[in-house]
Protein backbone atom coordinates (compact mmCIF):
# COMPACT_ATOMS: atom_id res chain seq x y z
CA UNK A 1 0.00 0.00 0.00
CA UNK A 2 2.77 2.42 1.12
CA UNK A 3 4.23 1.95 -2.69
CA UNK A 4 1.15 2.53 -4.12
CA UNK A 5 0.69 6.31 -1.76
CA UNK A 6 4.51 7.14 -2.26
CA UNK A 7 4.07 7.10 -5.81
CA UNK A 8 5.08 10.78 -6.35
CA UNK A 9 3.82 10.73 -10.61
CA UNK A 10 0.12 9.89 -8.84
CA UNK A 11 0.28 12.23 -6.67
CA UNK A 12 0.57 14.72 -9.75
CA UNK A 13 -1.59 12.99 -11.62
CA UNK A 14 -4.45 13.34 -8.85
CA UNK A 15 -3.70 16.56 -8.41
CA UNK A 16 -3.83 17.56 -12.22
CA UNK A 17 -7.19 15.94 -12.09
CA UNK A 18 -8.56 17.53 -8.75
CA UNK A 19 -9.22 21.11 -10.91
CA UNK A 20 -12.17 21.88 -12.99
CA UNK A 21 -10.34 23.26 -15.40
CA UNK A 22 -8.19 21.23 -16.62
CA UNK A 23 -10.30 18.05 -16.45
CA UNK A 24 -11.95 20.00 -19.21
CA UNK A 25 -9.16 20.55 -21.11
CA UNK A 26 -8.52 16.83 -21.13
CA UNK A 27 -11.86 16.08 -22.00
CA UNK A 28 -11.36 18.90 -25.18
CA UNK A 29 -8.23 17.07 -26.06
CA UNK A 30 -9.45 13.67 -25.75
CA UNK A 31 -11.22 14.05 -29.02
CA UNK A 32 -8.10 15.28 -30.58
CA UNK A 33 -5.13 17.64 -30.75
CA UNK A 34 -5.60 21.54 -29.93
CA UNK A 35 -3.58 24.48 -29.42
CA UNK A 36 -3.15 26.50 -26.29
CA UNK A 37 -5.32 29.18 -27.82
CA UNK A 38 -7.91 26.42 -28.24
CA UNK A 39 -8.04 25.32 -25.47
CA UNK A 40 -8.33 28.67 -23.61
CA UNK A 41 -11.71 29.38 -25.90
CA UNK A 42 -14.16 28.42 -23.68
CA UNK A 43 -12.71 29.58 -20.53
CA UNK A 44 -13.05 33.54 -19.68
CA UNK A 45 -8.87 33.42 -18.11
CA UNK A 46 -6.01 35.18 -18.67
CA UNK A 47 -3.82 33.85 -21.04
CA UNK A 48 -0.86 33.58 -18.04
CA UNK A 49 -3.73 31.28 -16.36
CA UNK A 50 -4.27 29.21 -19.13
CA UNK A 51 -0.68 28.53 -19.58
CA UNK A 52 0.04 27.68 -16.19
CA UNK A 53 -3.16 25.13 -16.25
CA UNK A 54 -1.24 23.56 -19.75
CA UNK A 55 1.87 23.59 -17.67
CA UNK A 56 0.31 21.62 -14.57
CA UNK A 57 -1.16 18.92 -17.22
CA UNK A 58 2.55 18.86 -19.33
CA UNK A 59 4.44 18.23 -15.92
CA UNK A 60 2.06 15.49 -14.93
CA UNK A 61 2.52 14.17 -18.19
CA UNK A 62 -1.14 14.19 -19.16
CA UNK A 63 -0.68 15.96 -22.44
CA UNK A 64 2.69 16.64 -24.06
CA UNK A 65 2.88 19.97 -26.10
CA UNK A 66 4.90 19.49 -29.54
CA UNK A 67 7.88 21.67 -29.35
CA UNK A 68 8.41 21.23 -33.47
CA UNK A 69 5.02 22.27 -35.26
CA UNK A 70 4.32 25.89 -35.61
CA UNK A 71 1.52 25.65 -33.68
CA UNK A 72 2.91 23.94 -30.99
CA UNK A 73 -0.49 21.48 -30.77
CA UNK A 74 -1.13 19.86 -27.22
CA UNK A 75 -1.86 16.00 -27.35
CA UNK A 76 -3.18 13.58 -24.43
CA UNK A 77 -1.35 10.96 -22.68
CA UNK A 78 -2.50 7.46 -21.70
CA UNK A 79 0.43 6.99 -19.15
CA UNK A 80 -0.59 8.38 -16.25
CA UNK A 81 -3.88 7.46 -16.54
CA UNK A 82 -3.09 3.87 -16.57
CA UNK A 83 -1.22 4.34 -13.62
CA UNK A 84 -4.12 5.39 -11.55
CA UNK A 85 -6.01 2.72 -13.00
CA UNK A 86 -3.34 0.23 -11.53
CA UNK A 87 -3.03 2.02 -8.07
CA UNK A 88 -6.83 0.59 -8.22
CA UNK A 89 -6.01 -2.32 -8.97
CA UNK A 90 -3.81 -2.77 -6.12
CA UNK A 91 -5.89 -1.53 -3.75
CA UNK A 92 -8.13 -4.35 -5.20
CA UNK A 93 -5.35 -6.64 -4.06
CA UNK A 94 -5.51 -5.49 -0.49
CA UNK A 95 -9.20 -5.95 0.27
CA UNK A 96 -9.36 -8.72 -1.44
CA UNK A 97 -6.99 -10.75 0.50
CA UNK A 98 -8.24 -8.35 3.37
CA UNK A 99 -11.81 -10.19 2.30
CA UNK A 100 -10.35 -13.73 2.92
CA UNK A 101 -8.95 -13.10 6.24
CA UNK A 102 -12.04 -12.48 6.62
CA UNK A 103 -13.92 -15.14 6.20
CA UNK A 104 -11.81 -17.44 7.95
CA UNK A 105 -11.82 -14.96 10.57
CA UNK A 106 -15.97 -15.37 10.78
CA UNK A 107 -15.35 -19.10 10.52
CA UNK A 108 -13.80 -19.13 13.38
CA UNK A 109 -15.95 -17.22 15.12
CA UNK A 110 -19.12 -18.96 14.46
CA UNK A 111 -17.64 -22.29 15.47
CA UNK A 112 -16.89 -20.91 18.39
CA UNK A 113 -20.00 -19.57 19.07
CA UNK A 114 -21.65 -23.78 17.90
CA UNK A 115 -19.06 -25.07 20.47
CA UNK A 116 -20.36 -23.13 23.60
CA UNK B 1 -8.50 -1.85 -19.75
CA UNK B 2 -11.51 -3.79 -18.13
CA UNK B 3 -11.47 -1.88 -14.56
CA UNK B 4 -12.18 2.08 -13.68
CA UNK B 5 -12.33 3.68 -10.10
CA UNK B 6 -13.52 2.90 -7.67
CA UNK B 7 -12.52 -0.53 -5.89
CA UNK B 8 -15.18 -2.40 -5.21
CA UNK B 9 -16.10 -5.60 -3.97
CA UNK B 10 -18.89 -7.89 -3.20
CA UNK B 11 -19.37 -11.05 -1.01
CA UNK B 12 -21.11 -12.73 0.95
CA UNK B 13 -20.68 -14.38 4.42
CA UNK B 14 -22.46 -17.01 6.58
CA UNK B 15 -23.27 -15.07 10.20
CA UNK B 16 -25.21 -12.32 11.43
CA UNK B 17 -25.58 -8.73 10.31
CA UNK B 18 -24.98 -7.95 13.91
CA UNK B 19 -21.54 -9.65 13.64
CA UNK B 20 -20.62 -8.09 10.29
CA UNK B 21 -21.25 -4.57 11.49
CA UNK B 22 -19.01 -5.24 14.00
CA UNK B 23 -16.35 -6.93 12.17
CA UNK B 24 -16.09 -2.70 10.73
CA UNK B 25 -16.97 -1.13 13.50
CA UNK B 26 -15.14 -2.91 16.20
CA UNK B 27 -11.25 -2.35 16.60
CA UNK B 28 -10.45 -5.59 18.59
CA UNK B 29 -12.63 -7.41 15.59
CA UNK B 30 -11.34 -5.16 12.77
CA UNK B 31 -8.03 -6.08 14.09
CA UNK B 32 -8.02 -9.19 13.26
CA UNK B 33 -8.74 -9.40 9.25
CA UNK B 34 -7.95 -6.05 7.86
CA UNK B 35 -4.43 -5.36 5.76
CA UNK B 36 -2.81 -7.60 3.23
CA UNK B 37 -1.51 -11.27 4.32
CA UNK B 38 1.52 -11.40 6.67
CA UNK B 39 0.37 -8.02 8.47
CA UNK B 40 -0.37 -7.65 11.50
CA UNK B 41 -2.70 -4.43 13.18
CA UNK B 42 -1.28 -3.61 16.19
CA UNK B 43 -4.03 -0.58 17.14
CA UNK B 44 -7.17 -0.15 15.74
CA UNK B 45 -9.07 2.42 17.56
CA UNK B 46 -12.82 2.92 15.80
CA UNK B 47 -15.44 5.43 17.28
CA UNK B 48 -18.29 4.40 14.73
CA UNK B 49 -20.26 7.72 14.81
CA UNK B 50 -20.71 10.41 12.69
CA UNK B 51 -17.38 12.61 13.27
CA UNK B 52 -15.93 9.94 15.08
CA UNK B 53 -12.16 8.87 14.43
CA UNK B 54 -10.53 6.34 13.19
CA UNK B 55 -6.84 5.10 13.94
CA UNK B 56 -5.35 2.26 12.81
CA UNK B 57 -2.04 0.84 11.94
CA UNK B 58 0.00 -1.51 10.12
CA UNK B 59 2.86 -3.62 10.58
CA UNK B 60 4.59 -5.75 8.41
CA UNK B 61 8.50 -7.17 7.65
CA UNK B 62 10.23 -6.29 4.93
CA UNK B 63 13.89 -7.15 3.59
CA UNK B 64 14.41 -3.69 5.11
CA UNK B 65 13.45 -4.80 8.59
CA UNK B 66 9.97 -4.01 9.89
CA UNK B 67 7.64 -0.93 8.56
CA UNK B 68 4.65 0.36 10.32
CA UNK B 69 2.04 2.15 8.96
CA UNK B 70 -0.46 4.37 10.25
CA UNK B 71 -3.88 5.21 9.09
CA UNK B 72 -6.32 7.91 10.02
CA UNK B 73 -9.85 8.82 9.45
CA UNK B 74 -13.57 10.25 10.11
CA UNK B 75 -16.90 8.56 9.70
CA UNK B 76 -18.57 10.57 7.96
CA UNK B 77 -22.54 8.01 7.93
CA UNK B 78 -23.25 5.40 10.41
CA UNK B 79 -26.45 3.92 9.53
CA UNK B 80 -26.36 0.76 11.76
CA UNK B 81 -26.37 -2.48 10.41
CA UNK B 82 -26.90 -1.10 7.00
CA UNK B 83 -24.18 1.59 5.73
CA UNK B 84 -20.89 2.78 6.96
CA UNK B 85 -19.08 5.64 4.72
CA UNK B 86 -15.08 6.74 6.11
CA UNK B 87 -12.46 8.06 4.83
CA UNK B 88 -8.72 7.22 4.95
CA UNK B 89 -5.60 8.98 5.16
CA UNK B 90 -2.07 8.12 5.70
CA UNK B 91 -0.90 9.83 9.09
CA UNK B 92 2.33 9.81 11.16
CA UNK B 93 1.74 7.88 14.35
CA UNK B 94 0.37 10.95 16.07
CA UNK B 95 -2.56 11.20 13.99
CA UNK B 96 -1.41 13.78 11.55
CA UNK B 97 -2.21 13.77 8.08
CA UNK B 98 0.82 13.48 5.93
CA UNK B 99 1.08 15.07 2.94
CA UNK B 100 3.37 13.56 0.50
CA UNK B 101 5.71 16.94 0.60
CA UNK B 102 6.77 15.40 4.09
CA UNK B 103 8.07 12.30 2.07
CA UNK B 104 9.86 14.72 0.19
CA UNK B 105 7.75 14.71 -2.84
CA UNK B 106 5.81 16.97 -4.31
CA UNK B 107 2.11 17.99 -3.44
CA UNK B 108 0.97 19.65 -0.04
CA UNK B 109 -2.44 17.89 0.63
CA UNK B 110 -2.57 14.91 2.30
CA UNK B 111 -4.04 11.95 -0.13
CA UNK B 112 -7.54 11.21 0.94
CA UNK B 113 -9.65 8.10 -0.09
CA UNK B 114 -12.81 6.97 0.91
CA UNK B 115 -14.55 3.89 2.30
CA UNK B 116 -18.50 2.93 1.82
CA UNK B 117 -19.50 -0.33 3.58
CA UNK B 118 -22.95 -1.84 2.59
CA UNK B 119 -24.40 -4.35 4.51
CA UNK B 120 -27.66 -6.61 3.33
CA UNK B 121 -29.48 -9.25 4.61
CA UNK B 122 -30.30 -11.80 2.06
CA UNK B 123 -32.67 -14.30 4.43
CA UNK B 124 -29.76 -15.13 6.89
CA UNK B 125 -26.69 -14.49 4.59
CA UNK B 126 -25.07 -11.41 4.60
CA UNK B 127 -23.64 -9.50 1.30
CA UNK B 128 -20.68 -6.71 1.80
CA UNK B 129 -20.55 -4.44 -0.86
CA UNK B 130 -17.22 -2.61 -0.47
CA UNK B 131 -16.47 0.89 -2.22
CA UNK B 132 -13.05 2.46 -1.87
CA UNK B 133 -12.39 5.54 -3.89
CA UNK B 134 -9.87 7.57 -4.28
CA UNK B 135 -10.42 11.95 -3.66
CA UNK B 136 -8.00 14.46 -5.12
CA UNK B 137 -6.44 16.26 -2.19
CA UNK B 138 -8.53 18.86 -0.60
CA UNK B 139 -12.03 17.90 -2.31
CA UNK B 140 -13.43 15.28 -0.23
CA UNK B 141 -16.56 14.65 -1.48
CA UNK B 142 -16.53 16.21 -5.36
CA UNK B 143 -17.15 13.73 -8.03
CA UNK B 144 -17.18 15.89 -11.20
CA UNK B 145 -13.41 14.66 -11.47
CA UNK B 146 -14.62 10.95 -11.06
CA UNK B 147 -16.84 11.36 -13.90
CA UNK B 148 -14.40 12.94 -16.11
CA UNK B 149 -12.04 10.44 -15.34
CA UNK B 150 -14.39 7.51 -16.31
CA UNK B 151 -14.17 9.04 -19.82
CA UNK B 152 -11.10 9.51 -20.15
CA UNK B 153 -10.02 5.58 -18.63
CA UNK B 154 -13.07 4.95 -21.24
CA UNK B 155 -10.98 7.13 -23.70
CA UNK B 156 -7.42 5.11 -23.29
CA UNK B 157 -9.23 1.94 -22.83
Amino acid sequence: MIAVLDDDRLDQTFAALSNSTRRKMLQQLSKGAATVSELAKPFEMSMPAISKHVRVLEQAGLIRQSRRAQYRPCTIQAAPLNEVVEWTEQYRHIWETSFDRLHSYINEIEQAKEAT
Amino acid sequence: MSHTQPVVIEETFDTSIENMWDMWTNGEHFANWYGPQGCTIPVADIDATVGGQRRVSMAMETPNGPMEMWFGGAHLEVSPLTRLVYTEVMTDPAGNPMPPSAMGMDGNKPFVTEVTVELEDLDGRIRVTMTHAGVPAGSPGEFGWRQAFEKLVAYIA
